[in-house]
């Protein structure tokens, strides 16, 4: 945070806390505008003694304070790029030459007992990787031809080859692996870290949703959304057409110093009324207009990539004007540079069934590498050079897998190469802060079907997650009917194998 | 001597001791389970020894098991004894690893006395207040002068309501706030009431009245304003999880508006609640049911249906039937029972085993995640409707009542049919897109276990998609009895529906479909493909007069009868039933034990032990002995008239949630409505909102404000945001454009272009034009996976699942809104456009506008701000066209600088808190 921005919130924070109600830290109550807060800042009984203590509010007049979490956190902020549709593991991480072998072959029956796929019928044919491996970097790490750019920073990353989910429809797997529940209504990661962090930039929201691909993910807004949370800490979505954010920019006709006159006017009016009347919700109210205001400057200068340096532009491989995802990933790192906590990047099409030729592995799926390769390397190549690497956690996956067979979709085979929705085996890297460098953890079977060690869950990545934002994931939890909620459910390993 | 004198004195010491200790054990006052030791035992204990855990088998939830053997062999528990009990023992040894809570900090020493003494008194186990019945309470009397004998005088109060609020007011040492000024008041309860702001008419009339019945008045005509129904009929789509389209991936739209329109008629018509709630939950199921009573129960259709290819449809139709419980519980009974799906509730005393037992009530009904969400209800239209009528009038005279029955329930809602999707043993044959039965060139699949009973007709819904083609029926096995074969073209439309004629058959039997068609190529190349089967028997009435023609009805009923289609409820036919078991830890996939419909033992039985079905569990839950149905409702509606509830935890009123401010308060309306008012809705709000308690000021410049910052004791009258709704609505009333048009298909207010894109979907938002823009909240199109942006600001629900509370929140997104949507714009526009023709002055044009916007004349001071900004602003405008005529919207009569000022003064108006304040 640039230090006339600390200087605003401090101040706009010291406003409320003068004239409105004693800060929550100071003096634990409940009330209106006051949420229960789960366990994770417990101490403080905050029904007086009528109930047993649960621990303390947040004040909803300022529910983006900045707060500490359970243990010092090794980084400040997490970009966690997903590829909606879930790519291919077997053409990009995960090299299988058995499969090579045995591709064109029946698939044997031991796979296919007691299994549920989502469109595979009867015995499906096994396929082999439908592109070239080799290895790079000091690591010896194998990757796919796909990504041509990507093998100059294996160095810097961690990457899981044996991920495990289980849901194998897009929509109820996003939802698992965002908000712990394959069931809508629970609250998304991002909501999670801004309801237990704060954020650190009052003038942008806390939890930002870049999206491109043509398309929402499957599950829809609900996967950042704030589920029982308050609807503050849900994710904001900042758009490439259109208002970055929703109704951001002043209507025409209304320049920014009669915007200015007319916010002005507003809080005069608001501050006669809270003389009149003492209730703190209006202070708050002229705290949010002000806010707004200042909003209204930062949000489109962060969103604006054409300032970027041209080699910064290249590098990225950005278009300006368009819904790219190149350019989603260049503004998540201005995002995170600004101190926003939490950038979820989705990028549509990446559904490589075999049913046409966007969607083949040989096409379509080659485009989406190419759109994705560069781009993700140089975000982490620009985080290196900026030193922000080293607090900042880089997220990389889809929902779910794909299987080695070729997909035979109602048991006829599909006319261009695909596979079915896998869910016993995926791969997904991370790199920034606390995370192993040049790192590979689990391992499949032959035929990249099954995991065979250093096999982790959806929940073990959000347990990672959180942990490395310094947070319990056992213990960041919410008061929802009758029961403490958590992202992890009842589940969740920290992977400690792929920390320093 | 001395020696006995010192054991004298010890035995009189010994013995006062013992009198003393004897008088603390009968007179102390007796320990409260529930305000004492149970938030304790919640707090410090039952993470272990609860519904989930019960580690060394010792559990605290119900008394019988924790006075029962724990793994040791001993109570931990014994009554009257606790030194000799476990629990104490082990609550205060040393030993780290014996020391409960383990690896916990201890229990302080109060703790333990109290938990002591609480076993000395016979380790008594208290009913929660939510669950025991409502009783009928005594209205609490001031306490006078002279101990009571000469009572004060309570000229504050106006009803019962009153008293209750006086009484803990009395306690706290606190008064009353004086009553709020007449625009105030106005404002408030017209907004409460109807979710607008007065109508002109009402509103002089009031404010000119003087004398005491003019509230009461005032009272009476907004109950009686139509938009009362659809005010409170916005409350009841968050529990309903009201949405115009399906959820999931695709998301597509779902026709379910008439249940929307069947609230509000409801509210206005003023439904009794019990009524309201049978209807809802097993309409259906009454006799003789009315269209309406099938659109009420759409109450549950709410539920989401998973469109996406490869889903397991078993897997949503469980996953709705979840919903439907957990709904049940939380909106309507305010308990939170979706943690039982897993285990025994943690806190509350619900077994894992009851859960199933509630579910076998809601997995009978005939919904299957079908693309076409059926069952609907078929209201035929227009000419249908006569066909219909005179249809089952010949009916009426020329068949038994069970066969026209069977008609004309096959006509409303085509059921009881057999989907396709449920046929497996397919050979060459496939679900297509996980939701038809599709047959390839030589194909074959079965259907399981089919009712026959001797029918003779199948009627299918299917589409054949090749000539030459031939369908065969086998029961049993794939080489047994053919019992029924046809041949089929190509159809030239799509879907369509065939008669076949079957031998007739008694009993279940598994059916096996082959169908070869000569005409396709390739072994793989699709054939036909199924919607639903019928099995049923001929058309009655051969040779009677008028057969043909009424057969020709059925027909062209079925095939294209114009009807408006609702998803509703329908029950399974005795020989359809499904089977509920226990889902091991809430997996749907390991089903254990099967159960049979049925209540937790811990609340009231059913009034009717033979009526196992919805409309049983519907009776039960309006029970007058059910605590919870009553007590959810009342605090429901002073939650929406004072912003809070009585008891805060609108979703949870079990012992996790926060207890009530005013519990015997609660009882009383609680009681009141269900016996004095008999489930009447608007006598109840009637009673809250013509108490002092309501009419009182928000003001909280005074001094008990600060003793009662949050208004627990209700010291002052609410003050509170108006909801996503209300802001909207307001807005439109105040700038004179909105259109009370009431019902129908959603609408689509404006929404900036972009904000909906589902894969697979090329749906777009259309928005509204001529007028339609300009309808009330309720009626906006409300897509689940993209809720409409400005009122999701302003803390409405996406709708997925039920909401039994709203959560109020106050982000610069807000402010952003109400600046600079388009939308918001365009009604400051309109206002203006109006206020500029009625009045010369400024000043006049300004002040109309605060008291358009607030309901109440704006002070000098306010007026003053508003006309400097004005003054700003006209001197940018008539230096600067171009602004001037983005301001004003168009090149038009009102593109003028004093008017763009004006515009832009009025929107700043629009947006100070008081208006999107109710105070």
């Amino acid at each position: 945070m640039k230090r006339h921005e600390k200087i605003i919130h401090e101040a706009s924070t010291r406003t409320l806390e003068h004239i409105t109600r004693k800060h929550f830290l100071k003096e634990c109550r409940t009330g209106i505008g006051m949420m229960a807060l789960g366990s994770f800042l417990s101490g403080c009984d905050w029904l007086g003694n009528k109930k047993p203590a649960k621990g303390v509010g947040i004040d909803m007049s300022d529910p983006f304070i900045p707060r500490a979490p359970h243990f010092p956190a090794k980084v400040r902020s997490v970009i966690y790029l997903h590829m909606a549709g879930a790519p291919s593991q077997l053409e990009l991480f995960d090299y299988k030459p058995e499969l090579v072998k045995l591709s064109g072959q029946d698939c044997p029956p031991s796979f296919l007992e007691g299994k549920r796929f989502a469109f595979i019928r009867g015995v499906p044919k096994l396929l082999g990787p439908v592109t070239g491996f080799a290895q790079y970097g000091q690591s010896g790490t194998w990757l796919s031809d796909n990504l041509p750019n990507f093998r100059n920073v294996v160095d810097e990353v961690s990457i899981l080859k044996a991920v495990t989910t289980d849901q194998f429809n897009h929509a109820p797997a996003q939802l698992l692996m965002h908000t712990g529940s394959a069931r809508l209504g629970r609250p998304s990661m991002g909501s999670w870290v801004t309801y237990g962090l704060g954020s650190e930039n009052a003038n942008l929201p806390g939890f930002v949703v870049l999206t491109s691909g043509g398309n929402n993910p499957d599950a829809g807004k609900s996967i950042w959304g704030s589920g029982f949370l308050p609807s503050v800490y849900q994710g904001v979505q900042c758009r490439s057409e259109g208002d970055p954010i929703l109704f951001i920019n002043d209507p025409e006709g209304m320049d920014r110093d009669l915007k200015k006159a007319s916010i002005d006017a507003i809080n005069k009016v608001n501050h006669a009324d809270h003389d009149a009347f003492g209730d703190p919700e209006t202070l708050s109210r002229i705290a949010q207009y002000e806010l707004a205001f200042r909003m209204q400057i930062a949000v489109p200068e962060v969103m604006n990539i054409n300032d970027e340096p041209v080699y910064i532009k290249e590098m990225y491989g950005v278009n300006p004007g368009e819904a790219s995802l190149a350019n989603n990933i260049l503004l998540a790192r201005k995002l995170v540079e600004k101190g926003v906590r939490f950038v979820q990047i989705f990028d549509w099409g990446w559904d490589s069934h075999g049913t046409s030729p966007d969607g083949s592995l040989d096409k379509g799926f080659v485009e989406k590498c190419k759109s994705v390769d560069k781009a993700m390397t140089a975000l982490l190549q620009d985080l290196q050079q900026r030193g922000m690497l080293d607090e900042t956690l880089v997220v990389w996956g889809g929902e779910f897998g794909r299987t080695p067979m070729q997909e035979n979709r109602e048991g006829k085979q599909n006319l261009f190469k695909g596979r079915d929705h896998h869910v016993d085996a995926f791969s997904m890297w991370m790199a920034g802060g606390g995370i192993k460098k040049g790192f590979t953890h689990g391992e499949t079977d032959e035929i990249g079907y099954n995991a065979v060690s250093g096999k982790v869950s959806v929940y073990d990545i959000q347990a990672t997650i959180l942990q490395q934002l310094g947070f319990d994931h056992e213990r960041l939890t919410y008061e929802f009917q009758g029961r403490p909620f958590r992202l992890t459910d009842v589940h969740g390993k920290v992977i400690n194998d792929i920390l320093t | 001597m001395q020696r006995l004198q010192l054991n004298k004195i010890f035995l009189v010491f010994a013995l006062i001791t013992t009198v003393i200790l004897a008088y603390s054990f009968i007179f102390s006052p007796d320990v409260d389970y529930n305000t004492q030791v149970k938030p304790l035992l919640n707090k410090k204990c039952i993470t272990c020894h609860g519904g989930v855990k019960k580690k060394a088998g010792f559990s605290l939830l119900f008394r019988s098991e924790a006075l029962a053997a724990t793994e040791s062999g001993k109570p931990a528990i014994v009554p009257g004894d606790p030194e000799g009990s476990e629990m104490i023992r082990r609550l205060t040894c040393t030993d780290p690893e014996e020391r409960m809570p383990y690896k916990a900090h201890p229990l302080s020493t109060d703790e333990i006395d109290l938990l002591k003494k609480w076993i000395r008194q016979g380790a008594k186990w208290g009913d929660h207040w939510a669950y025991t019945p409502v009783a009928q309470q005594t209205i609490p009397k001031r306490k006078g002068w002279l101990w009571g004998l000469f009572q004060k005088e309570d000229k504050w109060a106006h009803n019962d309501v009153d008293h209750f609020i006086r009484a803990a007011l009395d306690k706290q040492d606190m008064e009353p706030s004086i009553q709020a000024d007449k625009h105030s008041l106005l404002r408030k309860v017209s907004l409460d009431l109807t979710g607008l702001p007065a109508p002109e008419k009402t509103a002089t009339a009031f404010l000119s009245d003087t004398s005491v019945k003019g509230y009461e008045q005032l009272v009476d005509q907004l109950l009686a304003d139509p938009a009362y129904g659809e005010r409170w009929t916005a409350m009841w789509m968050d529990l309903a999880r009201y949405a115009d389209t399906k959820g999931y991936e695709r998301d597509d739209r779902r026709q379910i508006w008439r249940y929307r329109d069947w609230l509000i008629n409801a509210f206005n018509n003023n439904k009794p609640y019990d009524s309201f709630l049978v209807e809802q939950i097993a309409g259906d199921l009454l006799p003789d049911a009315t269209n309406e009573q099938y659109i009420a129960t759409a109450f549950h259709r709410n539920t989401m249906t998973n469109d996406e290819g490869g889903t397991d449809n078993e897997e949503f139709r469980t996953a709705a039937v979840i919903d439907r419980v957990n709904t049940t519980w939380e909106v309507l009974m305010g308990t939170s029972f979706g943690c039982v799906q897993c285990h025994s509730h943690p806190y509350d005393p619900f077994r894992h085993k009851d859960y199933y037992r509630f579910l076998a009530f809601f997995n009978n009904s005939r919904d299957e995640d079908t693309y076409a969400e059926y069952p609907l209800l078929y209201e035929f239209q227009d000419d249908d409707l006569l066909k219909y009528n005179n249809l089952k009038q010949w009916l009426d005279q020329n068949c038994d009542p069970e066969q026209k029955n069977e008609i004309t329930k096959f006509l409303r809602t085509r059921q009881p049919t057999i989907n396709s999707l449920t046929a497996d043993s397919f050979r060459n044959s496939e679900l297509l897109d996980t939701k038809w039965l599709v047959m390839r060139k030589t194909s074959g699949a079965r259907l399981r276990n089919v009712a026959l009973q001797g029918n003779t007709r199948l009627l299918m819904r299917y589409n054949s998609m090749a000539t030459d083609s031939r369908l065969e029926i086998r029961i049993d096995s794939p080489g047994g009895k053919l019992i029924s074969q046809v041949l089929l073209g190509k159809n030239k439309n799509g879907w369509d529906i065939a008669e076949l004629e079957l031998q007739p058959i008694e009993g279940k039997h598994d059916l096996y479909l082959f169908y070869r068609s000569r005409s396709l190529v390739k072994e793989d190349d699709n054939g036909m493909m199924f919607d639903w089967f019928y099995f049923t028997n001929p058309f009655p009435g051969k040779g009677k007069p008028g057969y043909d023609t009424s057969l020709a009805h059925f027909r062209h009923l079925i095939l294209k009868g114009k009807a408006n289609t609702t998803p509703v409820m329908v029950e399974n036919p005795a020989f359809m039933e499904r089977t509920t078991r226990v889902f091991e830890r809430g997996n749907w996939l390991l089903q254990t034990e099967a159960v049979e419909p049925g209540l937790p033992a811990s609340l009231n039985p059913m009034p009717d032990e033979n009526m196992k079905n919805r409309l049983g569990l519907a009776k039960w839950l309006i029970d007058k002995k059910n605590p919870l149905t009553s007590r959810t409702i009342v605090n429901r509606i002073w939650e929406q008239l004072f912003g809070q509830g009585l008891a805060e935890t609108l979703e949870d009123m079990g012992t996790q949630g926060i207890a009530p401010t005013h519990p015997e308060l609660l009882d009383h309306l609680a009681w009141k409505l269900m016996n004095d008012y008999q489930w009447d809705l608007k006598k109840l709000i009637k009673e809250i909102v013509m108490s002092a308690t309501y009419r009182q000021s928000s003001s909280m410049k005074n001094e008990t404000s600060k003793k009662d910052p949050f208004n627990k004791y209700y010291s002052r009258g609410p003050r509170n945001r108006l909801t996503a709704e209300q802001i909207r609505d307001q807005a439109l009333a105040v700038s004179g454009v909105l259109n009370r048009k009431m019902y129908g298909p959603g609408v689509m207010p404006f929404q900036p272009a972009g904000v909906w894109s589902s894969p697979y979907n090329g749906d777009q938002w259309q928005n509204s034009q001529g007028g339609e823009q300009y309808r009330r909240a309720i009626y906006t199109y409300w897509k689940r996976t993209s809720p409409y942006p400005s009122m999701l600001n302003f803390d409405a629900v996406a709708r997925e699942v039920c909401t039994a509370r709203r959560i109020n929140t106050n982000t610069p997104l807000q402010a952003l809104t109400l600046m600079n949507d388009p939308a918001y714009l365009d009604l400051s526009r309109q206002l203006s456009f109006r206020l500029y023709k009625q009045y010369g002055q400024v000043e006049a044009q300004l002040a109309e506008a605060y008291r358009a916007a607030t309901g109440r004349p704006a002070t000098p001071e306010k007026i003053g701000i508003a006309k400097s900004l004005y003054d700003n602003a006209l001197r940018v405008y008539s230096k600067d066209p171009d602004k001037t005529c983005s301001m004003t919207g168009l090149m038009d009569e009102h593109n003028f600088p004093e008017m763009a000022a004006l515009i832009l003064t009025v929107h700043t108006i629009m947006n100070t808190d008081e208006v999107i304040t109710k105070y």
